[in-house]
Parts: C-alpha cells; structure tokens; sequence
C-alpha cells in the first residue's frame, strides 16, 4: 500500500533529523537518572587551606583572607560572615573560600561544569526554556511519529498484526507493572 | 560556560515565567518599575518596587506570611542538584533567607554563589514539630552532604522562605 510506503520514507528521513537529540537526551536521561548518587551538571572540589589568624572588622579580615590565600581580587564577588569567626569569600565561576578566622584553617572550594553533560542536561530538561521549549515540543511529536509509523512499518507475521503485538504488548507490560507495582 | 554562553545566546531573552502562578493582590497593586533591573532574569523577574529587608522577615515572621515581598542581598549557596533554590544574605551575620521554587521552573546556576541577587516572591511560614525538625534536619544533611546530628535539633524549627515567582542576578549591586 502506498501509505506504508510513504510512512517508510517520514520514518527514515524523520529519523535521521532526529538521531543527534535522540542521542542527547539518552545521554542525559542515564545521567539526571542517577541524580541521588551523583551531580550530572557540577563536579565540585575543595582543597584544605592554613592562613593563620585573621584580625579586624569582618571587612579588614576578609582583605588579609583574599591577600594571604593570593585570590585575584578582581575576581572576588563579596564576603560573608557566617558566624562571628566563619568568613566566606566568594569569587567569580562559584568559587568560595571558607575560613575559621581565629585559626585560619578553612577550605577553597572550586565548581566546574561537566563537559558535554551540562549542556545537553540544559536541553534535556528544557533549562533554556523560550524557543526551545517548541524545538522539545517538534521533538517529542516526531518521536511519537517513529514509534508509531515503525509499528506499522511491516505487515505479516513480522509486523503488528504478527509477532509485532506481542513485542508491544511486553512494552507496554513493564510500565504498566511498574505503575501498578507502585502505587496499588 | 562559554558553550553554555553560545547555547544561551541563541534562545537570548527566552527566561519567562511559571504560568500557574497568577499576580497575587499585592503584586498587582505594586508600582511598575520603570527601568528593569539589569542582569539575568529568571522567571518572572521583580516588579515589586519596594525592598523588604530580611531582617524584618526573619524577626517577625507571621507579620509577612503569604505577602508577596522584594528582597535583595548576596547569593549565598544554590540547590547543587537542581538550581530549585538559592540562599540570600541578610543584613547581619549569618542571616539568609531561602528562596525556592518548583524544580525546573527556574534554574539556578551553582556558579551565581557571590552575586548579586533581588528575587520576589511569597513569604512561606511553617512551623515544624520536634520530630519534623529532626527529620528535615536529616533530609538536609543527607541531600546535602552535610553531617547531621540529631542531638543538635533541640527545639522545633520555623521555616521561612521565599516561594519565588521571579529573580534577577548581577555581577555587582
């Protein structure tokens, strides 16, 4: 039939647009998956520092914090003063210093995005939002459109009508067991 | 971050509000503001014209329940997970307030810590009992990474914390 014909080409041709983002948001599904266990977008480190005593005004002792652990001051944001003797300092790309200012012992902590990971996690879960949200939305509905047209792409006893139910069948099985399973 | 610059400057502008949220009263009667703020703008970014300080929050709480507020300050720490909420310096030390909204309304990214920050929303007052106290202390430390010690909850705990509608980051005040 024509029609079967013509749903072998979309679903080609559709296919192939789709196999970067498909990609992208497989790669970010096992990654925001594991969201308990790890971060998908952050790594984080942190590096033990010994400056001595700090002394003065939560200002003046910030200014002796910045010169003795030589941050560039032009990166420094600003301070806080989480307590009456924990100073922070806050530098550009989320660093932070942290330091007892009656003992000077602290730690400076560095964040570094993932590479690759960041940027289709953004995507994935539509951080960009705006525009992308109908690139997501055309995408979505493109991947219906290969579902359902690879379906029925075959006729006979490899096509839906033949063992294709049963395959269905079992894809529709896990989640509906799952759901079950959950909240019955 | 220069890759995620570039993704960013294609869908430039492209921030906009949660659309559940409607104007509450307050917000409605609030006065426009006549230049917006420069920054990056997340969700429906401030139009209240008047900064509420957080001193006055956290010292009499009940008086801003459910009142749609303007803070500002320094951004302290933010949601390592999810960017869902962010922390904002108060005017003495150790004074913060929280700021959250609903996971992936607005992101909020991690590297902002040290930035500048005015974010609007409703005040949120819960009082916890001795036991929630323990086990939101608990599920803190745990998401955290923090050390929790139960002897330490000795008393309930009152949470209060911006429920954000909109923020705006810069560089500097």
């Amino acid at each position: 039939m024509r029609w079967r014909h013509l749903f072998r080409v979309l679903h080609r041709d559709i296919g192939y647009v789709c196999v970067a983002l498909t990609l992208a948001y497989g790669l970010s599904g096992l990654a925001v998956n594991h969201i308990e266990d790890w971060n998908p977008n952050y790594k984080f480190a942190s590096r033990e520092v010994d400056i001595g005593p700090l002394e003065g005004t939560i200002d003046e002792r910030a200014k002796q914090m910045i010169a003795k652990l030589e941050l560039d001051p032009r990166q420094v944001r600003g301070h806080f003063a989480e307590t009456d003797t924990q100073l922070r300092v806050f530098l550009g790309e989320g660093q932070e210093a942290v330091v007892d200012t009656r003992t000077g012992r602290g730690t400076l902590k560095t964040v570094t995005t993932r590479a690759v990971l960041f940027e289709v996690n953004s995507l994935h879960l539509n951080n960009l939002k705006g525009a992308w949200t109908y690139v997501a939305d055309l995408f979505a509905i493109a991947l219906m459109f290969l579902a359902l047209t690879g379906a029925v792409m075959m006729k006979g006893d490899r096509g839906i009508t033949g063992r294709g139910k049963y395959f269905i069948g079992a894809g529709l099985a896990i989640p509906i067991a799952a759901i079950v399973y959950l909240y019955a | 971050m220069l890759r995620f610059a570039l993704l960013l400057a294609l869908f430039a502008g492209c921030d906009r509000g949660p659309k559940s949220e409607a104007a509450t009263p307050s917000q409605a009667a609030a006065a426009p503001v006549t230049a917006p703020a420069p920054g990056k703008t997340f969700g429906a970014g401030v139009s209240v014209a008047e900064v509420t300080s957080i001193s006055k929050i956290l010292a009499t709480p009940e008086a801003f329940k459910d009142k749609t507020v303007k803070v500002e300050g320094m951004v302290l720490d933010v949601c390592p997970k999810r960017g869902c909420w962010f922390e904002i310096a108060g005017e003495a030390t150790g004074q913060k307030l929280k700021f959250k909204v609903v996971d992936g309304e607005m992101v909020f990214p991690v590297d902002s810590k040290g930035m500048y920050a005015q974010a609007q929303g409703k005040v949120s007052v819960k009082e916890l009992t001795l036991e929630e106290s323990k086990q939101h202390a608990e599920y803190e430390a745990k998401e955290y990474g923090k050390t929790y010690d139960p002897a330490s909850v000795t008393k309930p705990t009152l949470i209060v914390r911006l429920d954000g509608t909109g923020a705006v980051f810069r560089d500097k005040k």
